[in-house]
């Protein structure tokens, strides 16, 4: 797994993901054990202040094409400005270096973090592959 | 593709949702107000992360056979570290500010005593769930959390236990105060009830400044939690206000001057009892002073309704319009007819006008949509907010001179603070 996708499954700051000094002392310490250091010298206990993250079920990404020849591509903008002129550049781009490629521009449904089930329908129905914009 | 302003963001995102390897080509930011040409420049540009060539890597990225991880079934549960730490005081100040939780100012260490005394100020169990957070709902799963937890944020906050079951309320509304947006947007919590009294606090003068221990430490106990609870308020991952807000160190606490106030409170707008204790929550994009609005040189009262409108028409009709009047202001409204919150509202949404192409120009405001929309041409003057419950209004301040603020923000919300107690 990339060293990037270790970093955002973690889901903490990078700090806390490099390992500070502290947490390293105390994996050295006699006093490691949770409770443990209270009232030792000058040591005092904090708690962990954070919430309880759900279970990340892992999906398995989609089988990858051979080839795009003769292949149809959906070209879906998320709504933010600037999406749309973006993806019928990209719509160019295949026309000029790819042409057999057959790209179809969609704009998808409700909010930037919205599902849109139709869309999604249309696109197994007719669609091999997706190129998804994000950003503005 | 995603522009690479938003590269953390990305990649945290798609792990989160259980795809940590997904392909990701990254383009030059921004795109908004670019050329088709400067677009086209992007494509046969390089991905500005990998340095290659971009569209061959959407090509590759298409048709390049999965690896091993890219197929990987099964759950993760993302680790957030050791229930406690140890060491010296100045160390755990240090390892909470370096690890992300804490607001970037001396926190009150959460030790095992100060969080039992904590809990002492609710009757909840602590393990109880209160509810479940997110740095931006619909776009990262909500973490859950119970009352211990939300504990523990309390007394880094230096909250007291008698603050506490407000602080439940506030973590129990599943508002995130640190919203991730690109927009720097804020909260605000309006308290109604007689736990303002109860907890001395400060909605007199300087209301809304730092100058009392209950506005000052709810309010940070909101943001902190925001942070902790989530994994929120990591600026490039589950933050991405552009600018940030200062706000947001301890977001708008306004306790209402009911005692002043010549109009009902908020809460009993909301349908709450008087005697009964809420919040109420508001949204948006900030709060400023309106003293440089219209009428208000007027004598021997103040047109104070029309500063509202000059302050409030270059709004963004996406959020609404909340006015903090001091009460020497709420007053004068009185004398100038406005009995009611609702009259005010009233007369502020037939008069807060603008053109249908000011409005079609705006990034966040349309004109009227539909059958209101016949007959309308850029040059008509249309009523800025359909709806007169866009305008809300909240009675804060101590009377040292008839002032009031707006804010562009939208009521979202009451919760019971009572429920928690």
């Amino acid at each position: 797994m990339k060293r990037r996708s270790i970093l955002s499954l973690l889901g903490a700051a990078p700090a806390l993901l490099a390992g500070s000094k502290l947490e390293a002392a105390q994996k050295k310490s006699k006093h490691s054990n949770a409770g443990q250091s209270m009232g030792a010298g000058d040591k005092i206990v904090g708690l962990n202040p954070r919430g309880t993250p759900p279970a990340i079920q892992l999906i398995p990404m989609a089988p990858r094409l051979k080839t795009l020849d003769g292949k149809t591509v959906y070209l879906i903008s998320d709504g933010f400005p600037g999406a749309d002129v973006f993806l019928n550049e990209v719509k160019i781009w295949f026309a000029k270096h790819m042409p057999s490629v057959k790209t179809i521009y969609r704009l998808k449904a409700g909010g930037f973090a919205a599902d849109d089930p139709k869309l999604n329908a249309e696109v197994k129905a007719n669609g091999n592959a997706v190129i998804m914009a994000i950003g503005h | 593709m995603v522009t690479i302003a938003f590269h953390d963001l990305a990649e945290t995102n798609a792990a989160s949702r259980g795809v940590p390897d997904l392909r990701i080509v990254f383009t030059p930011h921004p795109v908004w107000g670019k050329t088709p040409e400067e677009m086209y420049a992007y494509l046969v540009g390089d991905d500005p992360v990998t340095h290659k060539p971009l569209m061959p890597e959407v090509i590759s990225a298409l048709t390049k056979p999965l690896t091993e991880d890219e197929k990987k079934t099964g759950s993760v549960t993302p680790p957030v570290g050791p229930p406690t730490y140890a060491g010296a005081p100045d160390e755990l100040q240090k390892y909470y500010m370096d690890n992300g939780m804490t607001d970037f100012m001396p926190i009150v260490i959460p030790t095992e005593e100060k969080v039992a005394a904590m809990l002492k100020g609710t009757s909840h169990s602590p393990d109880e769930h209160v509810g479940d957070l997110t740095p931006a709902r619909g776009a990262f799963p909500p973490w859950a959390f119970n009352v211990h937890q939300v504990a523990v944020n309390a007394v880094m906050a230096g909250a007291t236990p008698d603050y506490f079951p407000t602080i439940l309320a506030l973590a129990a509304s599943g508002q995130s105060a640190l919203f991730s947006s690109t927009n720097s947007l804020v909260y605000a919590a309006v308290i109604n009830g007689p736990i303002r009294n109860k907890l001395n606090m400060n909605f007199g003068i300087g209301t809304m400044g730092p100058f009392s221990q209950p506005n000052a430490t709810i309010g940070r106990a909101w943001g902190l939690l925001s942070k902790n609870l989530c994994n929120g308020g990591l600026p490039g991952q589950t933050y991405e206000g552009s600018q940030g807000n200062v706000i947001n160190y301890s977001n708008l606490i306004i306790p209402e001057n009911e005692e002043a106030s010549p109009w009902d409170p908020l809460h009993v707008e909301k349908g709450f009892k008087k005697e009964e204790n809420v919040i109420s929550l508001f949204f948006g994009f900030g709060i400023q002073q309106a003293q440089g609005g219209w009428g208000l040189g007027i004598k021997p009262v103040p047109h104070y309704q029309e500063a509202m409108v000059c302050n409030c028409v270059p709004f963004a009709t996406i959020f609404g319009a909340f006015v903090v009047a001091d009460p020497l202001v709420a007053n004068g409204l009185v004398e100038l007819g406005f009995k009611k919150k609702s009259d005010l509202a009233a007369w502020l949404q037939k008069n807060a006008t603008d053109t249908v192409g000011h409005l079609k120009s705006c990034l966040f405001s349309r004109p009227p949509m539909g059958p209101a929309a016949a007959g309308l041409t850029d040059e008509s003057v249309v009523p800025k907010w359909q709806r007169p419950d866009a305008f809300s209004f909240v009675v804060a301040g101590g009377e040292t001179n008839p002032y009031h603020q707006i804010a562009n923000m939208s009521y979202r919300m009451s919760v019971s603070i009572d429920k928690w107690a």
